[in-house]
């Protein structure tokens, strides 16, 4: 193997031994933020194979976690077991995925955009109104989590697998035909027309696959809190989700990972030492947008192939 | 970084197997967890949570400014005990208050927790904590939190959504009105502040013309107000989370002419010093029903006014009023215990402080740990300085969460929603 | 419903919406010339409205207050796009992200300077009461922001339509390179819009305050409002603008008044049957 390889093998390696070590060098606290993050980088490889490969940004993907988080939470409040409550968050994660594609399977930029805040704030607002079913303002509390990962830190590494797992299964999507289809609607649709390929089915079909990692966060959610409320759907939790995306880098497998921890650092870490974190976290992606384009990510991609930092590339 | 084209899928699946074998293998073993701890020798350590920013910054503020005048007007300590706070903001956000506890038990390791406010951020954390073995206090409003979801290490400092509202259907029959229209936000802590009022109003002999809910946020009331002029009640009771829907109701409730033609009565958190500060002299004469009454004529209360108003140039609003009275309570606690903190019994001697005079007024707990004290009727009138705020007009002494029914009789029945006001 | 009602109801619609005229039609008009979305454009309304109110509680002013909600718009634009989107001109997504942290970063400071709690303004005593509207009475204050839009409205069309500034504005939508080859300084006509823009909505935001009141979180909720007013009226057309506005104020109060239950989510309804028969909102030209 050549040097570069050696290179990435063993910070694989020993990015997968820190993870691994973690709970039993840190404070268990900082595992629990460790595991939000994981949680939190779920949710934002879901959004970075919309954004990243399709060039779609969307900003209501909280909305599909928290269709998954509630459908957990329902049928756990409910004792109905664990291959109920699994089945009802897959149920509920599908049928909020297929009503955000097909509302979005023949739009575009801007206006996917705002489809997508809609149809997050209106998950929100159902979640709100549908108080017999969800708690409503008050939330769902007592979600006991599965036996096997009940501790702080089974519960850690059953996030971190799930997690890795997923944002494996992401990237080997983003290299498979489909993430190619992805990418050439970002080039050009009609292009993609033209060569044969049904553009709204092929955006159908992402945005049920983006969903269905949206939902398997939620539920990673609604167990590591043990709680669930309508907040989980927020405008805020989208829009958190994308700046992650963003500051990681969009089309990047670690991406979303590095997002993550620097959001989650900077909303529970930072926020004890410093009042206005916000103002920070909105430089820091002031500074990354002007001056690492790509992302975190692909900007270390960058230096290391010492390419000279250039724009994303625009879709149409 | 990972090689960005990989060779064969090979690499891939033993990247996975790799990934399972040493979370599998780590799973075997348990590291140790850090909990409880806490203070040395004489010291306890505590935790404080509030929103200090976000949509109710104003509220998490005043808590904090609250909390700390009682300790420093007491020398940071209860008794012999100094006591220690760590400060912690959940921004009204449940997953971020959660964490915050998560901090200050298993990073900061403090003894007890107290707050935040939010009813549903308030659930999470004292889920949370209590299931941790530690104690915590709390002065949100939501009713179940000392009913049906009662825990033995959950104390509250403060009254339910529903309880101070109990006396104001009762007088309002009392005072002749037979028929009342009720304005209320459309979720838990409205339905349960309505439901104190429907529910003692219509035992009393009354009848509701009409229940107006409102989504929280709403900025323009006229629609609402309209439907209350309509129905021409005797009376109307709103139960308001206060802030800008307060101000934003009153602003429509005159605007529309009603201030002189129907009575208005408010519940605990309508009248506010928030509101008075923004509405002015349109208040005057406004009537509520609440635990927390500036102008009350007690030494406790003219002291903390006087101290907060020296220090932070407004008068204290009632989360102000609410902090310190936690932190009075778990001080008196304190004493009792001789600075332990341990779990349930913590809550047991505190359930046992029974104040003579508080900010509140006399208070004892119930056993549900729950607070048991006077509710007043008050009005608005002007101070000697031109500043705005409520006097009391008539005390209600020793009101009970359970209203007046008791407590296997109010247990009966669900906790007040929507459909469900006790009618 | 009786008749009064529905004229009651109309007005309020059409009072709310009057204010989101105000600030939407800055909105759009930056997004018409730079293909800008200004997700900032809530935060400057919200930093406006609080200077306004300072400047009323300092000086008795409405006037004032205003001027200087406006100004201080102006000013946190100017920055906002000669530091910082100049630098990203042309890229569509690092320039709405740059807006998030610009919007993020006015939001804070707003809560760190003026504080969390909910702030109005003390509307002049002219402008104070009410006025009686056949049976129905009817708060000034709201016929006043009607008319603020309307007259906004109109010296905006006359400005875009009837003079050489508009015209050098439409040139510089139409076709840039044409344009700067004719001797038009582009980018300066680009500042001086968005610096316009901001000034709008720094203006909206101290009329919202003697309507409604301001605190944290209100830069997001109207934002939303003025987000779905142009993708209804058109991204880029004022008079999509006005319509949007119009409509989406008056789906809000009639929404609340028959549905109380649905209208948080009642204003995505029009948008959602806007974007299904005609995408590119009902003025707006469909962008390749």
């Amino acid at each position: 193997m050549s040097a570069g390889r050696w290179a990435g093998a063993a910070a694989l390696a020993a990015g997968i031994g820190g993870v691994v070590a973690a709970p039993y060098v840190l404070p268990s606290y900082v595992v629990s933020l460790l595991t939000l993050t994981f949680i939190a980088a779920l949710l934002a490889g879901s959004v970075n194979l919309l954004a990243g490969q399709a060039g779609l940004v969307s900003i209501g993907h909280a909305g599909i976690a928290a269709a998954g988080a509630y459908g957990v939470a329902w049928a756990t409040v409910h004792d109905l077991g664990l291959p109920v409550a699994l089945g009802v968050a897959a149920a509920l994660t599908l049928a909020v995925s297929a009503v955000y594609a097909l509302t979005t399977m023949r739009t575009s930029g801007i206006v996917f955009l705002m489809i997508t805040l809609a149809l997050g704030i209106t998950v929100f607002g159902l979640a709100l109104k549908l108080s017999s079913v969800t708690g409503g303002q008050n939330g769902l509390t007592g979600i006991r989590r599965p036996g096997p990962v009940e501790e702080w830190w089974t519960f850690y590494f059953f996030t971190a697998a799930v997690s890795g797992v997923c944002l494996l299964a992401l990237a080997a999507l983003s290299r498979s035909p489909f993430g190619l289809m992805l990418r050439g609607i970002r080039e050009s649709q009609s292009r993609m027309t033209s060569l044969g390929y049904s553009v709204p089915a092929v955006k159908f079909a992402a945005v049920l696959a983006s969903g269905a990692f949206a939902g398997c966060a939620g539920v990673l959610l609604a167990w590591n809190s043990e709680f669930m409320s309508p907040s989980a759907a927020s405008f805020q939790r989208s829009a958190l989700a994308v700046v992650m995306v963003i500051v990681g880098g969009t089309g990047t497998l670690l991406g979303p990972l590095v997002g993550a921890g620097i959001v989650v650092g900077a909303e529970y870490w930072l926020s004890s030492y410093l009042e206005r974190w916000q103002t920070a976290l909105g430089v820091a992606l002031i500074l990354v947008v002007l001056f690492a384009p790509r992302g975190i990510v692909g900007g270390l991609q960058d230096l290391a192939a010492q390419r000279p930092p250039r724009p994303r590339k625009e879709g149409s | 970084m990972i090689p960005r084209r990989w060779k064969s899928r090979q690499q891939a699946a033993r990247l996975l197997l790799v990934i399972l074998a040493l979370t599998l293998a780590a799973a075997a073993c348990a590291p140790d967890e850090d909990t409880g701890g806490g203070g040395t020798g004489g010291t306890v350590k505590l935790g404080f949570i509030s929103p200090v920013t976000g949509f109710v910054a104003a509220l998490g503020t005043d808590m904090r400014r609250g909390w700390e005048m009682y300790w420093q007007q007491n020398g940071g300590k209860a008794g012999d005990v100094t006591v220690q706070t760590v400060y912690e903001d959940d921004t009204g956000d449940p997953e971020v208050a959660l964490t915050k506890a998560r901090r200050l038990v298993e990073q900061q390791q403090v003894q007890l927790v107290a707050g935040p406010i939010l009813a549903n951020t308030a659930y999470a954390v004292a889920g949370y904590v209590a299931g941790k073995g530690l104690p915590t206090v709390q002065m949100t409003g939501a009713d179940d939190l000392t009913q049906r979801k009662f825990n033995p290490l959950v104390l509250r400092v403060g009254y339910t959504s529903s309880q101070s509202n109990f006396p104001a259907g009762q007088w309002a029959y009392d005072e002749g009105h037979r028929t009342a229209v009720t304005i209320c936000p459309d979720y838990a802590f409205g339905w349960e502040s309505c439901g104190g009022f429907v529910s003692a109003f219509v035992k009393a002999g009354g009848k509701i013309d009409r229940q107006i809910w409102h989504p929280l946020g709403t900025q323009d009331f006229s629609t609402y107000v309209a439907q209350a002029r309509q129905a021409a009640p005797d009376v109307v009771f709103v139960g308001s989370a206060g802030g800008p829907d307060a101000i934003q109701l009153y602003k429509a409730w005159t605007g529309l002419g009603l201030k002189d033609r129907i009575p208005l009565i408010g519940n605990c958190c309508f009248a506010d010093q928030v509101f008075l500060r923004e509405v002015g002299s349109e208040a005057l004469g406004l009537q509520s029903f609440t635990y927390w009454s500036e102008g009350r004529d007690a030494p406790l209360v003219r002291g903390f006014v006087e101290a907060y108003e020296q220090q932070h140039k407004e008068i204290p609003s009632l989360y102000a009023a609410g902090a310190y009275t936690m932190a009075q309570v778990i001080a008196e606690a304190l004493k009792k215990t001789g600075g332990k903190i341990e779990g349930a019994d913590f809550i047991g001697a505190a359930r046992q402080v029974s104040l003579s005079d508080s900010l509140y007024g006399a208070l004892t707990f119930d056993d549900t740990n729950n607070v048991v004290g006077p509710v007043y009727l008050t009005r608005v009138e002007r101070r000697d300085d031109g500043t705005l705020w409520s006097v009391v007009e008539q005390t209600f002494p020793e009101v009970s969460q359970f209203g007046t029914e008791g407590k296997e009789a109010f247990l009966e029945h669900p906790v007040f929603s929507r459909d469900y006001t006790g009618q | 419903m009786s008749l009064d009602e529905l004229l009651l109801q109309a007005l309020n619609g059409l009072s709310f919406g009057a204010l989101l005229f105000v600030l939407a039609s800055g909105f759009t008009l930056v997004f018409g010339l730079m293909q800008i979305v200004n997700l900032a454009h809530g935060a400057f309304y919200l930093v406006g409205g609080y200077v306004g109110i300072v400047t009323v509680t300092a000086t008795g002013s409405f006037l004032a207050a205003v001027a200087a909600g406006a100004a201080t718009g102006a000013v946190i634009g100017l920055a906002s796009e000669g530091l910082l989107l100049r630098r990203v001109r042309g890229q569509e997504l690092p320039e709405v992200l740059l807006t998030v942290g610009i919007a993020l970063v006015v939001a804070d400071t707003c809560l760190a300077v003026f504080g969390g709690n909910p702030r109005s303004v003390q509307v002049p005593s002219a402008l104070s009461g009410s006025v009686q509207l056949g049976a129905i009475t009817y708060p000034t204050y709201r016929l006043f922001v009607l008319a603020l839009a309307v007259v906004l409205g109109v010296a905006l069309y006359v400005i875009q339509h009837r003079t050489r500034l508009g015209a050098l504005i439409r040139a510089g939508v139409d076709d840039r390179e044409i344009a700067e080859s004719l001797g038009i300084n582009v980018p300066r006509v680009f500042t001086a819009m968005f610096v316009f823009g901001a000034a709008l909505a720094g203006l909206a935001g101290v009329v919202a305050a003697g309507l409604l009141t301001l605190r944290p979180g209100a830069d997001t909720d109207i934002l939303l409002f003025a987000l779905v007013v142009v993708v209804v009226g058109g991204l880029g057309s004022l008079q999509g603008a006005a319509v949007g506005s119009a409509l989406i104020g008056l789906v809000d109060a009639f929404s609340k008044a028959w549905v109380p239950e649905l209208s948080s989510f009642a204003v995505f309804a029009p948008m959602a049957i806007v974007l299904m028969f005609r995408p590119a909102g009902l003025f707006g030209r469909a962008r390749t």
